[in-house]
């Protein structure tokens, strides 16, 4: 009994003790903080999950608040939570553009001139160590390491060419980063479709046109309709800051103009492809069949 | 001499032989949560070595004065309604596992407050690890170990003192700091390795903490051929206890 007592008696005294020392140390050590911080620390939801790229929320919200990190960062607050800390720091949250892949290669597997056998492991990465599996050094590969780091079955090799279904991406960037040609660029989608320039390849157009059908000689004949364009390392750029879905004249005529057609709208079919497509039997998309027994599961040992 | 040989031999035993995280299995958590990147585990290994020197030096202090049995505070308390023979059998090592975590969730608190006043370069750099420090259950580990060699010692001369328990502590965080830091070279490298599907992220992770255990298994004996060297003196009764016991390699301590 008096064991049990004492017991209690120590902890109670401990627990003083401890309580003492760390009040004195709260006042002791106290340290001046920006309110802004806690505020912002508040309006954040606190899951601490690292998603924004700081370590956890509270230095998301002091990189907040300092002016170094914008205010939408967070993608578990959502749109209210970038509000509501836009509005404790009294700024405004910039339109947030939707941004997504892009593959800047035009050339499907025909159009691509000097190809070499690969018997290597059937992987970009891999593929890209070795010289000369195909001519152009800018291209895509096809062996669809994008394909394979897609979340959301979004992008697919067809024909040798990684193509984008924008129905389903969400543009996590995930393919963008495994490239490893950096062919596939995070540009704004400002409208459903956009234009742009199917190619990544900076040899002049003589040894361009000895690799591909379809690649950037450089001419400039864009950058001359239109002030969209700008040919930098015999390469065309599009200047998408620039860019107005609205007033496309100019840069429709130099789509039209481009002696490679390397310059393409991706995204939504336009009303022109709606109407060469109206009534014709375009056919059903393929499907995969599960019935087959033969496997063919690639090993990538 | 004496003294100093003992330091060694626990130095050795905390931080290889019976590494906390490789041999006991205890601080698993930050050891497979904190150690994808190189530099936030040594960061986190770094924490813990300073947490767990910290909380041994209290652990070990409540344990001399206020819980092991004949304790001086405990048996001056008792003394007002005890004889003082009474008084003086009160054990209060009951308490080991309330008082120790007390003791760890206030200490991290208080180097929380204090490192935030005095280095916030260094409270930046620790960020959320230090609070997260408070569960971790290495530190738990190291307290009741050093509570087994004060309130546990079958005589006076064996107890532990406060040197040995701070070297227990040192060694054995930054036996942790060696082990994350490993692990974290591993997990750094295997994300450019082609692991199999179903083994990716943490299977792949456990695959090779049991595999580093294994390979630490190889340091065990070693704290035994490092007391022969270290103490000949002692060597002839070593021989004759290990003639005995011929056929079987020595006894892991655990």
């Amino acid at each position: 009994m008096i064991v049990i007592l004492l017991a209690s008696l120590i902890m109670v005294l401990l627990a003083c003790l401890m309580a003492w020392i760390l009040g004195w140390a709260n006042r002791a050590f106290h340290v001046e903080v920006d309110p802004r911080v806690s505020a912002v620390l508040d309006a954040l939801p606190g899951a601490n999950c690292g998603a924004c790229g700081y370590v956890g929320c509270g230095e998301y919200a002091e990189a907040a608040a300092s002016g170094e990190a914008p205010p939408d960062l967070c993608p578990v607050g959502g749109d209210s939570c970038a509000q509501a800390v836009a509005e404790i720091l009294g700024i405004e949250v910039g339109q947030k553009l939707p941004f997504r892949p892009v593959v800047h290669c035009g050339a499907t597997y025909d159009k691509r001139l000097i190809h070499s056998e690969y018997r290597g492991e059937p992987s970009c990465r891999s593929a890209n160590l070795v010289g000369g599996v195909q001519a152009c050094t800018y291209g895509c590969l096809g062996f669809g390491d994008c394909e394979r780091s897609c979340p959301f079955d979004a992008i697919h090799v067809i024909d040798g060419l990684a193509r984008v279904d924008y129905e389903k991406c969400t543009g996590c960037g995930a393919c963008a980063r495994v490239c490893p040609r950096n062919i596939i660029h995070m540009i704004p989608f400002k409208s459903e479709r956009v234009m742009v320039v199917a190619c990544s390849n900076h040899d002049p157009g003589k040894y361009v046109r000895q690799v591909c059908k379809v690649g950037c000689i450089g001419c400039g004949m864009c950058a001359r309709k239109s002030d969209l364009f700008r040919v930098e390392d015999n390469l065309a750029h599009i200047d998408y800051d620039q860019y107005d879905p609205e007033s496309m004249d100019e840069a429709q005529l130099a789509l039209e103009k481009c002696p490679m057609n390397g310059i393409l709208y991706i995204g939504e079919p336009g009303p022109e492809e709606l109407e060469q497509t109206d009534g014709e039997d375009v056919g059903e998309p393929v499907r995969d069949e599960f019935q087959t027994t033969v496997d063919d599961t690639e090993w990538h040992g | 001499m004496e003294t100093l040989t003992t330091l060694i031999l626990i130095a050795v035993g905390a931080a290889l032989i019976n590494n906390f995280v490789l041999h006991y299995f205890v601080g698993l958590c930050p050891f497979v949560g904190v150690s994808r990147r190189l530099d936030t585990a040594f960061g986190m290994g770094l924490a813990v070595t300073f947490v767990i020197t910290i909380a041994s030096l209290l652990s070990w202090t409540l344990t001399f004065y206020v819980l092991r049995q004949g304790a001086p505070v405990t048996a001056w308390i008792g003394g007002f309604f005890l004889s003082p023979d009474r008084a003086a059998e009160i054990d209060l090592t009951i308490l080991n596992y309330i008082v120790y975590i007390f003791v760890i969730a206030s200490s991290v608190q208080f180097v929380e407050m204090y490192v935030r006043r005095f280095f916030p370069p260094l409270y930046k750099a620790f960020g959320v690890y230090l609070p997260l420090i408070t569960t971790n259950c290495a530190i738990l580990f190291a307290c009741l170990e050093i509570m087994k060699h004060v309130s546990g010692a079958s005589s006076p001369a064996e107890m532990w003192g406060l040197h040995e328990a701070l070297t227990l502590a040192v060694f054995g965080g930054l036996g942790f700091t060696l082990a994350i830091v490993i692990m974290a070279g591993i997990r750094e490298e295997l994300d450019l390795c082609d692991v199999p599907a179903p083994l990716q992220g943490p299977p792949i992770a456990m695959i090779v903490a049991g595999i580093l255990a294994l390979a630490f298994t190889g340091f065990t004996g070693v704290d035994r051929g490092l007391e022969e060297a270290l103490r000949p003196e002692k060597n002839e009764t070593a021989q004759t206890a290990r003639s005995e016991s011929a056929p079987y390699p020595h006894e892991v301590s655990r």
